[in-house]
């Protein structure tokens, strides 16, 4: 498990004058599931893309155990791709797909057809092997294409956005079941996704990709409750901020009131900084917190688990949302316009500076 | 779009069609069942005779002749022509209408100037023999002009751009990642156009190849140009029935073949092209 994989160093994309990758150190681990987050545009697409070997890098190398692959061509490295666009041969059934790989690798026959029959059975979709492309579903076509790179039992196998085209439900379901298969076939996944929770759920590491940086590398629970700026903290999750002043061994909020945190000496004193807390972190009527803070109930919703409460405060332009479990709410009926007041421990504040 | 309203919407052209077109044929063909008048016209009485002599060894041979330079007319535009569409389609996306219109530049001259200009071009004192000579080639040149040679090449140089075109829309809509998919799995270049592109675009080519066919089979214009009196065309004996040998229903008999032979081909190129079309449904 701490075997390194693929170790990219400082590699660099420039299409033009649009810099997609700007410099880039990332080491993957055998048998990793690796998440790529990051939103539109931030470069997800562009990095797998040269480590499948169709972009050139502009400047950097990426190594597979141990050997420099940087310009070796796509059909000749360990490595396949599910694209974005699945890119099915339209003009295949799902079996043929599926075996193209396979062929390509001078197989025997026989074998290829255990195989194919093997991986079409792990996908649930033996039934429909003579179907092309366009006679299948949304997500039965996700699965041929899922299969025809698994069935090659890469070294690394790149996934760009593979659910991105289901729904609600059956990505939930897709997520456990690509979870499920790369434990089962033991090859290294890396998900490209700007789905934040779908990274939470399925990832052993997830990096954050912003305009062509990388902003954070680390484990979702890392990720999420130790994010280490601004952007990857709003990024993941929600998050309130409020801004503060730096004053000695406190924070002082806009309307005079203190934030306690655990400081360190990276924020100098008397600069401008952003306090962050959590929404499930504040709790109601608690006395004995570090940080308390009164506001009018702005809006609720529902969402069956839980229910968020939006307060508006004098601290913040932004209403502070609060995340209540459904236990939570049940004991304590909240109205709109109502006065209340919550509570954190100085533990959950994070700081960034402004 | 519902039917009903498709109707409507294609009522004014079957209408010019069936009026100006089909039913004029149809009269024509109609004449190939009738006797010729000693002096020319129609002698209205029934005969199968017409038919019959289509088959005669003599136009068999004819037809044959006409097939087969027809077929290599198609084979040759084909290869030609989609080599061509796939570089224009391989070229920058801002550059592609360019060279499309470079591509169809000959079809806004005249088809008859055209074909003359590959005389001047194929003539014994011509500009390539001049050229050749000028590089001081003393020899005698194979004869170029008026030989089945020069009638391939004019065909071929006139449809070329049907060809282009039929086989850059294929060419065009296919989602670069498929290819890509293809290299992913550990396909060559080669083998990635073997198995993947060449069979997502045959629809493509099977249009430009019957274009090119049925347009050469009938032709007349070339073979008699490029041709010279040598050899005739299946074209070029209907065009002689009607206009010099005065025989209405023979030259109706030999239309109603090539008319026959057509719309075969063009009735298989429209199964195999419905048939292919899922190829081409590849969305997002
Ligand atoms: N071939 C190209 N030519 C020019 N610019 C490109 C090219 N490919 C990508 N870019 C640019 O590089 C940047 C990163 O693009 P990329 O496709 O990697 O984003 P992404 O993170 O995959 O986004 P998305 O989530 O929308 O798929 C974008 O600004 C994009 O416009
Ligand atoms: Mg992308």
């Amino acid at each position: 498990m701490t075997q390194t994989l693929l170790s990219i160093r400082n590699i660099k994309k420039h299409f033009g004058a649009v810099q997609a990758i700007a410099g880039i150190d990332l080491d993957i681990r055998e048998n990793e599931f690796f998440a790529l987050l990051g939103a539109s545009g931030s470069g997800k697409t562009t990095l797998l893309r040269m480590l499948a070997g169709f972009e050139m890098p502009t400047a950097g190398s990426v190594m597979l155990d141990g050997q420099d692959i940087s310009h070796v061509l796509p059909n000749h490295r360990p490595v396949n791709l599910m694209f974005q666009s699945y890119a099915l041969f339209p003009h295949m059934t799902a079996a043929q797909n599926i075996a193209y790989g396979l062929e390509m690798d001078k197989l025997p026959r026989p074998e290829i057809k255990a195989r194919v029959a093997e991986i079409l059975d792990v996908i649930q979709l033996s039934p429909l092997a003579n179907r092309k492309p366009d006679q299948l579903s949304g997500g039965q076509r996700q699965r041929v294409a899922l299969a025809r790179a698994l069935v090659k039992r890469p070294r690394l196998l790149l996934l760009d956005e593979p659910l991105g085209a289901l729904d609600k439900k059956l990505r939930g379901e897709m997520q456990l079941e690509l979870k499920r298969i790369q434990h089962e076939f033991g090859i290294t996944f890396i998900v490209v996704t700007h789905d934040q929770e779908e990274a939470l759920v399925m990832a052993d590491r997830i990096a954050i990709l912003h305009e062509g940086n990388l902003l954070q590398c680390g484990s979702p629970h890392e990720i999420y409750e130790h994010p280490q700026s601004r952007f990857a903290a709003g990024f993941i999750g929600v998050m309130n901020f409020l801004p503060v002043r730096r004053s000695g061994n406190e924070l002082i909020a806009k309307d005079g009131s203190k934030i306690t945190a655990d400081l360190g000496d990276d924020l100098a004193n008397e600069s401008d900084a952003v306090a962050a807390v959590r929404p499930e972190r504040l709790s109601l009527d608690v006395q004995d917190d570090d940080n308390r803070l009164t506001g009018r109930v702005s809006a609720l919703a529902y969402h069956g688990l839980d229910l968020q409460v939006h307060l508006d405060t004098p601290l913040s332009s932004e209403p502070i949302m609060i995340r209540l479990t459904a236990d939570a709410a049940e004991g304590r009926r909240l109205s709109i316009g109502e006065n209340v007041t919550v509570g954190w421990p100085a533990k959950d504040t994070r700081v960034f500076s402004a | 779009m519902t039917d009903r309203k498709s109707f409507y919407l294609m009522t004014p052209a079957l209408a010019w069609l069936t009026g100006l077109m089909v039913i004029p044929c149809l009269l024509i063909l109609a004449l190939a069942f009738f006797r010729r008048g000693t002096y020319g016209g129609i002698e209205y009485t029934f005969t199968l005779e017409n038919i019959g002599l289509v088959f005669d060894p003599l136009y068999a041979s004819i037809f044959l002749k006409s097939a087969s330079i027809a077929g290599l007319s198609a084979l040759i535009a084909v290869i030609v022509g989609y080599a061509a569409a796939y570089a224009i389609a391989a070229a920058p996306a801002k550059r592609q209408p360019i060279l499309l219109f470079f591509a169809v530049l000959p079809f806004w001259s005249n088809y008859l100037v055209r074909t003359y200009a590959w005389i001047v071009l194929l003539n014994r004192e011509g500009l390539i023999a001049s050229i050749v000579h000028s590089l001081g080639y003393e020899g005698e040149l194979p004869r170029m002009l008026y030989t089945e040679s020069a009638v391939v090449i004019g065909l071929v140089y006139n449809y070329l751009p049907f060809v282009i075109l039929a086989c850059y829309a294929p060419l065009s809509r296919l989602n670069p990642e498929i290819a890509e998919a293809s290299r992913d799995l550990g396909g060559s270049g080669w083998t990635t156009f073997r198995r993947v592109t060449l069979p997502m675009t045959a629809p493509g080519i099977a249009t430009g190849f019957v274009f090119v066919f049925v347009l050469s089979i009938g032709n007349f214009v070339t073979p008699a140009l490029l041709g010279g009196g040598q050899f005739q065309m299946i074209g070029n004996l209907v065009y002689a029935q009607f206009l010099t040998a005065n025989d209405w229903p023979f030259g109706a008999a030999l239309s109603m073949f090539l008319i026959a032979i057509m719309m075969g081909l063009l009735t298989l190129q429209t199964f195999a092209t419905e048939r292919a079309s899922g190829a081409r449904q590849e969305d997002t």
